[in-house]
């Protein structure tokens, strides 16, 4: 007898454990699975969908890698838009946690911030396009009423980058605040009231007693906001297009437009294959990184 | 159930599907709204040669609806084709049939021939013109008589005069009246429609017959040349969007096409004080035109049927234009069709010019190339950089000219 045989005596489980995990197996096989295989094998093809794919081997690959620069610019753009929503939305969302788990009405306040993520990203897209507009914005109104000439947010190619990755901050914050709120309220107060014993400073309580107590939680937003940031495009599909000039072109962005207005479903599969390694590697160092740290 | 009954019973359920897809009402998909189709739709409910219904596919989403539907074995029996931009990609798929002989002479003797061209890809002809657009320069009035000019300007340096004198900057520098815009577009037909206007005035074409690319031919380049001069020169604010600005009275002159004539006069209250008129490039001027065509999918169950329906919804009624004639007219856009422009009332101050353009063989057509979208979303980026100064015009078409080759190669 094995040791994996039950003990005499003991119930078997019978089929009823698989039974009720059916439908998210049958839902994960339907809707994560297959797709991701599908997109796989169409890295390897050459297909619109109006065809048959054909077997190209690695030759999208190869294109993309070193005759595409559109490609090549939409992963600078990508890495610029991660990093930069991350490096500004992890301390914003951190401070914004910090200052609201000692104000009055906080759960208003925290409800508040949370709003954007409650509304379409399109609907958030059109109203900053009209609050950031060159010439009829709001802010440049407001700028020029006072005699100042504002940037041109939106047609200028370093401008319009730094606007959606301000417009992603300001959708994305109030989510990592709540995460990093959750973590704040899991201090045990009594450790604050030692450390007010033993006179430590505020900035002393927050540089070694909350931040290494709420590591976790910033690892946990820093990569999650990574991971969202490479992957993200909606925003900027209906805020800048990708342009001006390609300037906040994407490689998620470019790989839609390829597989849906150009019919290059192989070429985009690759393309949304090497993100997906990017990230993955990526998202790896940066956790070990962090995780060593801590 | 025994082993000969379940062929018997898969046998029974695809005769059953072939009998209901017999019976199903025909499909007729185009991207008008249903307010818009309605003397359309009306026209397909009344079709006394079987059941038939209208489906809506909006104009962005109508390649890739079609594509998932045919994957689902659900496509439509009758297209609305845009012939420029899917008609290629469609024919060199198998998804369009291409039309009967009868219906060929309907077309071939009844329309203006560059919009057959527009319906014809690789001298087969799939479809019955429908919707024709044209561009031509439009013009506001009321802002170019304040600066004393009283008509339209009728060649490029009274285009640059007009535009530098209309034009004000604001105490920041910023415009506020443009003299002349581009208008913006995401599938970058705002800069390339204007060029291949421009190009065609030089007498060029940016394909040979041969389908040789030539898009830094002489007359490419010196068209690039006008537009980037009017950037450089500080004529132009390429940051002013005349999709925008004309409708809101902020810039007296732009390229356009005959639809945006229902936006033009929502947004100025009437076109009283608009004029539209030849592209301002001197007696041998030339302009745009596409077009959109009604074909027949190749794997449709009742194709005779489906181009019975297209020549019932095409054909002029007893001397009353075409459904389809009586559906454009109501949105303002124009037909290509001989007896319905003569069926139909005469168009408006607007819409005559682009009209005449269309009877004077004005027009060329949108070239019918494969990855038709792919290739003007980078001729536009190339001509966005070239304006913003980041390219010059020579180089930057000779790259162009090699990429639209790289695009192309894979298809020959």
């Amino acid at each position: 007898m094995s040791g994996r045989d039950p003990e005499p005596g003991a119930e078997v489980p019978g089929p009823a454990p698989w039974l009720f995990l059916a439908p998210l197996l049958v839902f994960a096989a339907v809707f994560l699975i297959l797709p991701l295989g599908f997109s796989v094998y169409l890295a390897f093809t050459r297909w619109n969908p109006l065809g048959t794919p054909s077997w190209v081997g690695m030759r999208q690959f190869e294109f993309l890698l070193t005759r595409d620069d559109d490609f090549l610019r939409s992963l600078a753009n990508t890495f610029v838009f991660a990093v930069g929503f991350v490096v500004l939305v992890v301390p914003i969302s951190l401070g914004l946690a910090f200052v609201f788990s000692r104000a009055r009405g906080k759960a208003v306040w925290r409800s508040i911030y949370y709003l954007p993520q409650l509304t379409n990203i399109v609907a958030i897209a059109y109203l900053w396009q009209f609050v950031l507009d060159d010439r009829y914005g709001l802010i440049n109104r407001m700028l020029g009423a006072v005699g100042l000439r504002g940037p041109d947010w939106l047609t200028d190619p370093v401008m319009a980058m730094v606007s959606v990755i301000l417009v992603m901050v300001w959708y994305d914050a109030g989510k990592n605040m709540l995460v990093f709120s959750a973590a704040l309220e899991g201090v045990d107060r009594e450790i604050y009231e030692a450390a007010e014993l033993d006179g430590a400073s505020a900035w002393r309580t927050l540089r070694s007693i909350t931040l290494p107590i709420i590591r976790p939680a910033a690892i946990f937003v820093t990569i999650t906001s990574f991971i969202t940031g490479m992957g993200f495009f909606a925003l900027i599909l209906a805020m800048t297009g990708g342009g001006p000039r390609g300037a906040t072109d994407v490689t998620a962005l470019y790989a839609y437009r390829m597989a849906f207005e150009d019919l290059r479903m192989g070429r985009a599969s690759a393309a949304a294959l090497i993100l997906f390694a990017l990230i993955a590697v990526l998202s790896l160092v940066q956790f070990r990184l962090l995780r060593e740290r801590a | 159930m025994s082993r000969r009954t379940i062929p018997l019973a898969i046998g029974a359920a695809m005769a059953a599907s072939a009998a209901s897809a017999q019976d199903a009402p025909l499909q007729v998909a185009m991207h008008y709204t249903q307010e818009q189709a309605a003397p359309l739709i009306a026209c397909i409910e009344a079709w006394d040669g079987g059941a038939a219904e209208y489906q809506q596919i909006s104009y962005g989403d109508y390649l890739q609806t079609v594509l998932t539907g045919r994957l689902a074995g659900q496509s439509p029996d009758i297209y609305n084709v845009y012939g420029a931009v899917w008609g290629a990609q469609m024919v060199e798929n198998g998804v369009l049939a291409p039309v009967p002989d009868d219906l060929e002479a309907f077309v071939r003797d009844g329309y203006a021939g560059g919009t057959v061209e527009a319906a014809t890809i690789g001298g087969t002809l799939y479809g019955v013109p429908t919707e024709v657009s044209v561009y031509m320069l439009v013009s506001n009035m009321a802002l170019l008589r304040e600066t004393g000019f009283d008509a339209p300007p009728a060649t490029w340096d009274e285009l640059r005069e007009m535009a530098e004198a209309v034009q004000t900057t604001n105490e920041q520098g910023r415009t506020d009246t443009a003299g002349f815009a581009f208008f913006q577009s995401g599938s970058g037909a705002g800069m390339v429609h204007p060029w291949y206007a421009l190009t065609a005035s030089e007498g060029g074409a940016p394909y040979g017959a041969d389908g040789e690319v030539q898009l830094s031919s002489e007359a490419g380049q010196a068209a690039l040349e006008r537009m980037a001069g009017l950037v450089r020169d500080g004529i132009v604010d390429p940051t002013v969007d005349a999709y925008d600005a004309f409708p809101a009275g902020g810039a007296a002159m732009m390229i356009m096409a005959n639809w945006y004539e229902s936006a033009i006069e929502d947004g100025l209250g009437s076109l009283d004080d608009v004029v539209v008129s030849a592209i301002p490039m001197g007696e041998d001027w030339r302009t745009l035109q596409y077009a959109f065509f009604m074909g027949v999918d190749s794997g449709s169950d009742r194709q005779d049927d489906a181009w019975a329906l297209v020549r019932h919804l095409n054909e002029p009624r007893d001397g009353e234009p075409s459904c389809v004639a009586q559906m454009l007219d109501g949105l303002g856009a124009l037909t290509a069709s001989a007896a319905d422009t003569a069926a139909l009332p005469t168009p408006d101050a607007f819409t005559q010019p682009y009209v005449d353009a269309l009877a004077e063989d004005r027009v060329v057509s949108q070239p019918n190339v494969m990855q038709a979208s792919e290739i003007e979303r980078t001729m536009a980026r190339t001509f966005e950089e070239v304006l913003a100064g980041e390219a010059e015009v020579g180089a930057a078409l000779e790259d162009l000219n090699g990429e639209v080759e790289d695009i192309l190669f894979e298809f020959q």
